[in-house]
């Protein structure tokens, strides 16, 4: 059984669409990158998983079940955008209202543990830092001990330092069993503390597999050469090439697959190829080439 | 649910703005006025500080039951606070009668203070089924208020809903009659007035330290304002929660 499956959703907002002929499926247990430029429509996935969104078309599942009935069994826990605490309360007070909310809830200490909270449990939520309120709403998100947790851009406000804190603070709460799906812009993050990443771009998915295996797909590779006077026709033919580009003289051949490219770059063609330079690309040119197509 | 509401009101009872102008200000403003008038008695034989105890009282209740709903409520909805909540097994519907039960409680210390001020300062002293009746008519008589901030604070923004609070609150304190008699707003607002609740919610009190028992009128009017204010709150905060 998945642990969250969109299966053909749309969301419109008026005339915008939000997220456009969405399917997916998450395995329990894993730990799920949603990766996208600003406006690709992940906070609208995450709402929808949450059922403060209904879906225009397609139904959105959690464990069987639809959104509401697994956030009213307290299977969801979620730290969403600009989500923000009541002033008057201290940190422990806060995270005791929750965690009281639900069925079976972690235990305060615990909690506080994770969270990396145990110092500033006394303290008025108004006197907290950014980083610090952040760390208060991931506890708040883990509080009730949820089955499934949404980050969506969970560490917006921090620096590098609490950055890292929180993603070992997120590794605890996964290691688990639990299923975590965070949204992110940052090409990083979705690396190094995924298993899977989920690329979205314009409501549409555009990429799904590990970190590696997006590297290695669509534009994952560069080859380029000094192209001068000779014709590109025909380039795009190659196998492996995803996109051809001319400039200055010189051709960039995004490839999948940079051994057959380059073969038959010299057994198939009559071109006369010099300055030939080999990229492997990184995640961050994977995303761009992925995004920008669709 | 319970640890919920505790909280809710746990949190009022720190910030100073409700401290200061809602539970302080009815009690300083009854020593005062009390002070000077307090030996005065009226047609009716009843002295003055007894009948200032019950208007005291009354904007007291009503300041807090709007202050303390209309605008932490708008607050919440805009800062992202109740999509927390929304996202917990707690139902929709618990969220805003926690509120109302939080209020609520929150209007009991400033018809307490008062009250206690009038007894102490004034020698105030009253039968104990009449203070057991104005306690609890004063207390219940409150249920439109809390409705109305309510209704305010589902509707509009933080900004906006502070001054509109304000504005509502002053309104019906004026034309109940809470800081002057209704007699001197003149036939035109008289008649304005003598549809509010607050004029009746008022009057509740007014005849049961008169001996004169409840009045089944005043009694009606506060609840008819009960039931449309309410209805209009739990339209508007389902408004204002419906998922689409």
């Amino acid at each position: 059984m998945n642990a969250i499956v969109f299966d053909h959703v749309s969301k419109h907002y008026g005339d915008v669409l939000a997220v456009d002929d969405l399917s997916l499926a998450i395995e329990p247990g894993n730990t799920v990158a949603l990766l996208g430029p600003n406006g690709a429509g992940k906070s609208t996935s995450i709402n929808l998983l949450l059922g403060l969104l209904k879906p225009t078309a397609g139904t959105v599942a959690v464990h069987s079940r639809t959104p509401d009935e697994a956030v009213r069994a307290g299977q969801m826990g979620a730290m969403l955008q600009n989500g923000a605490l009541i002033p008057e309360l201290s940190v422990k007070e806060l995270i005791d209202l929750v965690r009281r909310l639900y069925p079976h809830p972690l235990a305060l200490d615990e909690i506080l543990k994770l969270a990396d909270l145990t110092e500033l449990a006394g303290r008025r939520a108004n006197k907290l830092s950014g980083g610090q309120s952040q760390r208060v709403r991931f506890a708040l998100a883990i509080a009730g001990a949820p089955k499934i947790l949404l980050l969506d851009e969970p560490t917006a406000a921090m620096d590098v330092e609490s950055r890292l804190r929180f993603w070992a603070s997120m590794h605890d709460y996964a290691s688990g069993g639990r299923t975590v799906l965070f949204a992110t812009h940052y090409l990083e993050e979705a690396d190094e503390h995924s298993d899977r990443v989920i690329v979205i771009a314009k409501g549409r998915l555009a990429a799904d597999g590990t970190a590696a295996e997006i590297k290695a797909g669509a534009g994952g590779h560069t080859v380029s050469f000094a192209l001068g006077e000779q014709p590109a026709a025909g380039l795009d033919r190659l196998p492996g090439v995803t996109a051809v580009e001319v400039a200055g003289g010189v051709v960039t051949l995004h490839t999948s697959d940079t051994d057959a490219t380059l073969a038959a770059l010299y057994r198939g063609t009559t071109l006369d190829v010099s300055g030939l330079k080999l990229s492997s690309a990184d995640l961050e040119s994977a995303f761009l080439a992925l995004t920008r197509e669709s | 649910m319970l640890y919920y509401a505790k909280t809710e009101a746990l949190r009022m009872l720190r910030n100073r703005r409700y401290l200061i102008f809602v539970v302080a200000f009815p009690v300083l403003l009854y020593l005062i006025n009390s002070n000077i008038y307090g030996n005065q008695t009226d047609a009716g034989g009843v002295k003055y500080s007894v009948i200032l105890m019950v208007s005291m009282a009354a904007y007291g209740a009503l300041a807090s039951s709007m202050m303390s709903s209309a605008v932490p409520w708008a607050t919440e909805r805009q800062s992202g606070w109740l999509r927390q909540l929304q996202i917990t097994p707690l139902p929709s519907w618990a969220i805003i009668v926690t509120k109302l039960g939080a209020t609520m409680v929150l209007v009991l210390p400033s018809l307490v203070l008062v009250s206690l001020a009038a007894v102490v300062q004034q020698h105030v002293s009253l039968s104990l089924g009449t203070w057991a009746e104005l306690l609890l008519a004063l207390w219940l008589g409150v249920l439109p208020f809390v409705a109305l901030g309510l209704a305010i604070g589902s509707v509009l923004s933080a900004d906006a809903a502070q001054p509109a609070a304000m504005i509502c609150m002053f309104a019906l304190a004026i034309a109940g009659g809470l800081w002057f008699p209704p007699e001197v707003l003149g036939d035109t607002l008289r008649t304005v007035a003598d549809v509010t609740p607050s004029f009746h919610y008022a009057r509740l009190g007014q005849s049961i330290v008169a001996g004169q028992g409840l009045p089944m009128t005043d009694v009606l009017v506060v609840a008819g304002w009960a039931v449309a204010l309410g209805g209009a709150a739990a339209y508007l905060y389902h408004r204002a929660t419906v998922r689409v």
